[in-house]
């Protein structure tokens, strides 16, 4: 036989060594035609998308009532025309929460008498609470609930009558 | 045959199995490391959480984060300008052609501002004076003296501003170079100006040439000298907010407007340009750094006075010089860098250039290296790329000791081993030429953007940033033809700095919520940002105060980096 395969092994070995040989002196300046999505993937890299941003919008109490966590909706409730994102705390004002009346609607009542009850939140087709009969430690409850919220969640709109858009 | 008979192994295999193993190892594990982990360059800003309505969202430095508070002086001691000259700082340095240190610099300060005073009669806060010289220790210490008279000076960035200038904002006095003189007398002399301006001429000047007007003419020296004879009375500390010099410039659009400084804004700029290089490599009395930005912009005086602050050398290239001689050629490139040497300053150590001197001196550098032998050259090329392409380089590597280094030496001569970083700026600089400025130069280069109303950087890429991404095509349709081609091909500018905030407007929101790049006009915000002259009302809220609109035209890129398309380029 004209090609020896006595040493098959060593063939094999010697091929590795002179592929190794080749990549060390001759390295790859290859760019990948898409730029990958992770940085376990490559040095340049670029994230999938940009870091989540609320859009602010203008709410009424119609368009903000859906907005109750119900299906994985987001979460949000408005205290006195401000509306918050509450999604980060499914806990408390989602669909099974200690606070879920609270989910969807203007809760600037409820918030200045601290109670979560039916009585403190307004149906949505009548005009928004005018909170004039709350007294001055109510209204203090109130904006400490305020300041509580805009420090933990995210303000991401401003709540309006229904007719005003 | 049996499988027995193909596995037969001698001495032979035992080497060779050595030496696989040895090359195996080789190959996979002596990778070189990145200089900076890749995961820190996927969020370099810090995003705010809402958005209004055609805005996008406003983006900040990563490091600084949405609730952090931005830097506005680079240690607390800071408060005005001439906190920027440290007391206690004893070593002498090179500034321009003048040895010289901060005590004795500070003396020359006071000597001069109080010759000033005395001698051309300036009020404070009412006087107003025009500082038409050439960047070097004259413009450092007139500046110097005029802010610690609370005295505010006019500077322009090119002398067309000079006309419409000295008629909407007439100076009290104007110091000029002696070589411009005559020049500047027929143009008072030719407005028939009511108010008569007191000229001091820094140079000498043959009194009999000059034309015949009423100005009194006196020498920037002489009141040096007067006032070292004065007793030096204790002055007013100006404030922090206090407007220390109004800077002219040309808008794109072909007017001129100014911007006010205060010495917070000067602070606040000196914070940001020290923040440009890495900490661990900051700036230090060892340094020398070569600046191709004019003292009479904005961003150019923070450069100096952050050379001032650090304590390194100082010099500027001829293109920066306001006055030239008649006739004079202009200086690009790579000979324009070379007029730095014309001063007494070390070899240069960091860079301040525009994006030509850089590509100049790229191009330079690799044709030298070209010539020197075409096949190592290839080889080191494409050594030098693979580790970029992993996020790695180096100037000590066997590459630039057989190829480069000559060409470097060839080009930059005694700057080839000192020049540790480069802050290029100014012009548009497309992501193409990056890789050859990093092979060619193999120090950080640092994309910065800045802007007439800003004193400081703007923007400025990390400074171990090796990222390369491909162009890829803006899907856009909100886009313009020329903003898409920018897009495509411009080199991103990096993140905010750290004092400044930016956001986008005239955004296409169905775009953004859809997952786009955001793309729209740039506004900015923060301490090292001044207040231009056509704003005369400042917004009532809050949140819409100090918003600048810099006439420019930006987009974000998933990792928070910007790219900017400058004002009114086609």
């Amino acid at each position: 036989m004209a090609f020896d395969l006595g040493t098959p092994v060593n063939t094999a070995l010697l091929l590795y060594i002179l592929y190794s040989i080749q990549r060390i002196i001759f390295p790859s300046n290859s760019v990948p035609q898409s730029v990958p999505n992770e940085f376990k993937n490559g040095y340049t890299w670029m994230p999938k998308s940009h870091p989540p941003t609320l859009l602010y919008q203008t709410y009424t109490p119609k368009t903000l009532a859906p907005f109750d966590g119900k299906e994985g909706r987001r979460i949000l409730l408005s205290i006195k025309g401000v509306v918050y994102d509450v999604t980060a705390g499914r806990n408390f004002y989602g669909p099974e929460g200690m606070y879920a009346n609270f989910a969807g609607r203007d809760a600037s009542r409820g918030m200045a008498k601290q109670s979560f009850d039916e009585e403190m939140i307004t149906p949505i087709d009548q005009p928004l609470d005018k909170l004039d009969d709350l007294t001055p430690e109510e209204i203090a409850n109130m904006h400490g609930w305020m300041e509580h919220f805009a420090s933990k969640y995210i303000i991401c709109g401003k709540l309006v009558e229904n007719d005003a858009v | 045959m049996a499988l027995s008979d193909y596995l037969v192994t001698d001495d032979l295999t035992i080497i060779l199995a050595l030496v696989a193993a040895g090359l195996f190892l080789l190959h996979n594990l002596y990778k070189p490391q990145a200089l900076v982990h890749p995961i820190l360059l996927g969020r370099q800003s810090d995003v705010a959480r809402v958005r209004n309505p055609s805005e996008s969202a406003v983006y900040r430095n990563y490091s600084t984060g949405m609730l952090g508070r931005f830097p506005v002086r680079p240690t607390k001691d800071q408060q005005v300008l001439l906190d920027l000259v440290k007391p206690d700082a004893d070593a002498p340095r090179t500034l321009w052609s003048t040895k010289i240190t901060n005590p004795q610099l500070r003396e020359r300060i006071a000597n001069f501002g109080a010759g000033l005073a005395k001698v051309a009669g300036l009020v404070p806060q009412e006087s107003n004076v025009l500082l038409l010289l050439n960047d070097g220790i004259e413009f450092i210490i007139s500046d110097l003296a005029l802010a610690s008279h609370l005295i505010p000076s006019f500077t322009l960035s090119s002398l067309s501003l000079l006309s419409p200038v000295l008629e909407s904002h007439p100076p009290s006095l104007i110091i000029t170079e002696a070589a411009f003189l005559p020049h500047l007398l027929e143009l008072i002399y030719d407005s028939n100006e009511s108010e008569h301006h007191t000229i001091v001429v820094v140079g000498d000047v043959a009194m009999a040439n000059l034309p015949q007007v009423q100005n009194k003419i006196l020498h920037w020296d002489d009141i040096e000298r007067q006032g070292a004879a004065l007793d030096k009375s204790v002055l007013p500390a100006p404030e922090p907010s206090d407007v220390f010099t109004v800077s002219f410039f040309e808008t794109p659009s072909g007017g001129h407007d100014g911007v006010q400084l205060t010495h917070e804004n000067m602070t606040a700029g000196v914070a940001a340009t020290r923040a440009l290089v890495p900490p661990s490599s900051a700036l230090s009395p060892l340094d020398t750094i070569v600046s191709t930005y004019s003292l009479s912009t904005p961003y150019g005086r923070a450069i100096a006075y952050t050379a001032l602050f650090e304590g390194t050398g100082f010099a500027t290239v001829d293109s920066t010089k306001l006055i030239k001689p008649e006739g004079a050629p202009t200086f690009m490139g790579l000979k324009d860098l070379r007029t730095s040497a014309s001063y007494r300053i070390s070899s240069p150590t960091v860079l301040f250039v525009h994006s030509h001197h850089l590509n100049s001196l790229t191009n330079t550098i690799l044709q030298e290296a070209q010539k020197a032998s075409w096949l190592l050259y290839n080889f080191a090329w494409r050594h030098k790329l693979a580790g970029i392409l992993e996020g790695y380089m180096t100037k000590q590597s066997l590459w630039d000791r057989l190829v480069f280094d000559g060409a470097r030496v060839k080009v930059m001569g005694k700057g080839a081993g000192t020049v540790r970083a480069v802050a290029v700026s100014g012009g548009p600089f497309e992501a193409q030429a990056l890789t050859p400025s990093r092979i060619a130069l193999s120090v950080p280069v640092i994309n910065v953007h800045s802007h007439p109303l800003a004193a400081g950087p703007v923007f400025a890429s990390h400074a171990q940033d090796l990222q390369t991404f491909p162009p890829t095509p803006v899907s856009s349709s909100a886009a313009s033809a020329a903003d898409a081609y920018a897009f495509t091909y411009l080199a991103p500018v990096g993140p905010p700095t750290v004092n400044v905030e930016v956001k986008l407007t005239g955004v296409d929101d169905t775009a953004v919520e859809a997952g786009a790049d955001p793309v729209g006009a740039l506004h900015m915000r923060g301490p090292s940002i001044g207040r231009p002259l056509s704003v005369e009302e400042e917004a009532a809220e809050e949140d819409q105060r100090g918003w600048r609109f810099t006439g420019e035209r930006a987009k974000v890129a998933p990792n928070g980096t910007f790219k900017v398309v400058a004002a009114g380029k086609a």
